[in-house]
């Protein structure tokens, strides 16, 4: 997938513009900027769900050109938690993302075969939140958009999340994810894409961007190097 | 087992509702010729009628809670009911002595609603929403300040068509059965799409639902099917939001199998409901939305608090 010059709106006001960048097969790039800045818009828009200015092309063609079902084909996205009201349970969830197969065996490599034929609404944050990640890894397609995909998971799962997601680096899986937490990451991303919320996006490489004052700059918060890892800046410990 | 319950509850209903009325006559085994007149022409279409309608009535509640999105939702949410009512009052106010009148009223009402709404529909389910509560609220102005220009012998007539009225439908049995069938088929092709739904617009919208297309064409369909509804019956409410949660909790979240066993489901409760409002106080009637809301009323209540 290829982006150029591509600007993202919400309403009249510019949340990022000028990004150019390549997500290419077998590589993460990882979404990083502070709250608002347009990095849930910015993985909309590449799922082709918001419209945005500039081109973004998939495979040589304009995303605009693709039938929904086509880049349905293409594209897997994970956003937000979905509503719970209808009673929908875990099993009807995962057969909604692909069919029946392979439900069980992925809901087991999440941790949630237990929870299969529970209402989602019965379920913590953290369970659904696994729940639409094995949603998300039942659809087999060669993009993978990732928003906030730790968020509500314990440690355990946090990890368990992590290695996940360089499993399917590792077998060709073009990954972008937004992620909050610096060291996930470090740990992860081959690519970055800095979005400051004031309209301006950097993109390079994750060696080359992973930089304190540039971080610090970039979330308005203080980050310290502690044995060679840039961590957040809690204070002295009493 | 859950399906053979209710197909059984289907038939034991309409031959209780056949045999209940103003006098008892056993359904097998009519004494006379008067007997099976009231069979087989009065109470039997009657049945079919309250059947079709309630059954439309539940499908456009389960349809228009996933279209919203919102649990609470129901056939009238949008107004349509309202403009319905208004239309059926200016028929009477106009022609009086007509028969058909409130009927031909509350259709062209009913689609003046539909359309009004439709202007609304590309704003997605919240505001499409707020703007339907507030049509329904200009709506029930308009039907006030008709109510108030109507003259004293007209309002009996209208105040029972709009708490429900099965007694003269104007809409052919066949017509109300076929539309019923067609509902129900266009239901199940949109089942799949519907269940996406269920996950919100975005996440349907990435699993390769056409969203406006599929919340136009729902939007219609249920309207549509509402309009039909109250053109045959008056305004009857709580079928369209009790049913399809009380099949939600028999038979699971899936359209596939809630909007079928919505429209048993409906068309069951409208006919119990129409049986008793015809004996209750026999020879006499009582309106059957009366009926709907004394049985919807507390099965609701039950809902909200085996939810909570």
């Amino acid at each position: 997938m290829k982006l150029a010059d591509v600007t993202v709106k919400r309403g009249e006001s510019t949340l990022l513009s000028g990004l150019s960048c390549q997500i290419r097969a077998g590589e993460v790039t990882v979404v990083l900027g502070p709250n608002g800045a347009g990095k849930s818009s910015l993985l909309l828009a590449l799922a082709g769900l918001i419209p945005v200015l500039g081109i973004i092309e998939l495979q040589g063609r304009p995303l605009s050109a693709y039938h929904r079902m086509e880049l349905t084909a293409q594209v897997a996205w994970q956003g937000d938690l979905p509503p719970t009201e209808f009673g929908l349970t875990v099993k009807q969830r995962l057969e909604l993302a692909a069919g029946e197969s392979d439900v069980e065996s992925t809901a087991a490599a999440m941790d949630i075969a237990p929870l299969l034929q529970r209402p989602l609404g019965e379920l913590s944050s953290g369970e659904r939140q696994r729940a639409e990640l094995a949603a998300l890894m039942l659809r087999d397609t060669p993009i993978w958009l990732l928003d906030e995909p730790t968020a509500h998971l314990d440690l355990k799962h946090q990890i368990h999340c992590i290695q996940m997601l360089k499993s399917q680096r590792d077998k060709g899986r073009a990954i972008m994810t937004v992620l909050h937490d610096i060291q996930q990451a470090m740990a992860i991303a081959d690519h970055l894409i800095l979005i400051d919320g004031k309209g301006g996006a950097e993109y390079g490489q994750a060696h080359q961007l992973f930089e304190g004052r540039k971080l610090t700059e970039l979330f308005d918060a203080p980050l310290t190097q502690q044995g060679g890892v840039l961590m957040p800046d809690y204070g002295d410990h009493k | 087992m859950r399906w053979f319950i209710l197909f059984s509850a289907v038939i034991s209903c309409l031959l209780l509702g056949l045999a209940v009325g103003e006098q008892w006559i056993n359904p097998f085994a009519a004494s006379d010729a008067l007997e099976e007149t009231i069979l087989w022409e009065l109470r039997f279409p009657r049945l079919l009628t309250a059947f079709a309608v309630g059954g439309l009535l539940a499908l456009a509640g389960a349809w228009f809670q996933v279209l919203l999105g919102n649990p609470l939702a129901e056939p009238y949410v949008l107004g349509v009911a309202g403009s319905a009512s208004a239309g059926a009052v200016t028929g009477l106010m106009l022609m009086p002595e007509s028969a058909w009148a409130m009927s031909a009223g509350a259709f062209v009402g009913a689609w003046i609603g539909i359309v009004t709404v439709m202007l609304f529909s590309h704003l997605g389910a919240n505001r499409m929403l707020l703007a339907g509560v507030v049509l329904a609220a200009f709506w029930s102005a308009v039907l006030a300040l008709l109510l108030a220009l109507l003259p004293e012998q007209g309002l009996f007539r209208a105040f029972a068509w709009m708490m429900g009225d099965l007694s003269h439908s104007d809409i052919p049995v066949p017509v109300l059965l076929l539309a019923w069938v067609i509902a129900l088929i266009c239901g199940l092709i949109l089942s799949r799409s519907l269940d996406k739904l269920l996950l919100g617009e975005r996440h349907a919208e990435a699993l390769g639902v056409d969203i406006k297309q599929l919340r136009s064409r729902l939007l219609l369909l249920a309207s549509a099917v509402t309009a039909l509804a109250v053109t045959a019956a008056g305004t009857i409410g709580f079928v369209g939001l009790v049913i399809p949660h009380l099949m939600r909790l028999l038979f699971g979240s899936l359209h596939s199998t809630i909007l079928p066993a919505s429209a048993i489901g409906g068309g069951l409760l409208l006919v119990l409901a129409d049986s008793a409002a015809r004996t209750i106080i026999a020879p006499a009637e009582l309106p059957v939305g009366i009926l709907t809301a004394i049985i919807g009323v507390p099965v609701f209540l039950f809902l909200l608090l085996r939810r909570s």
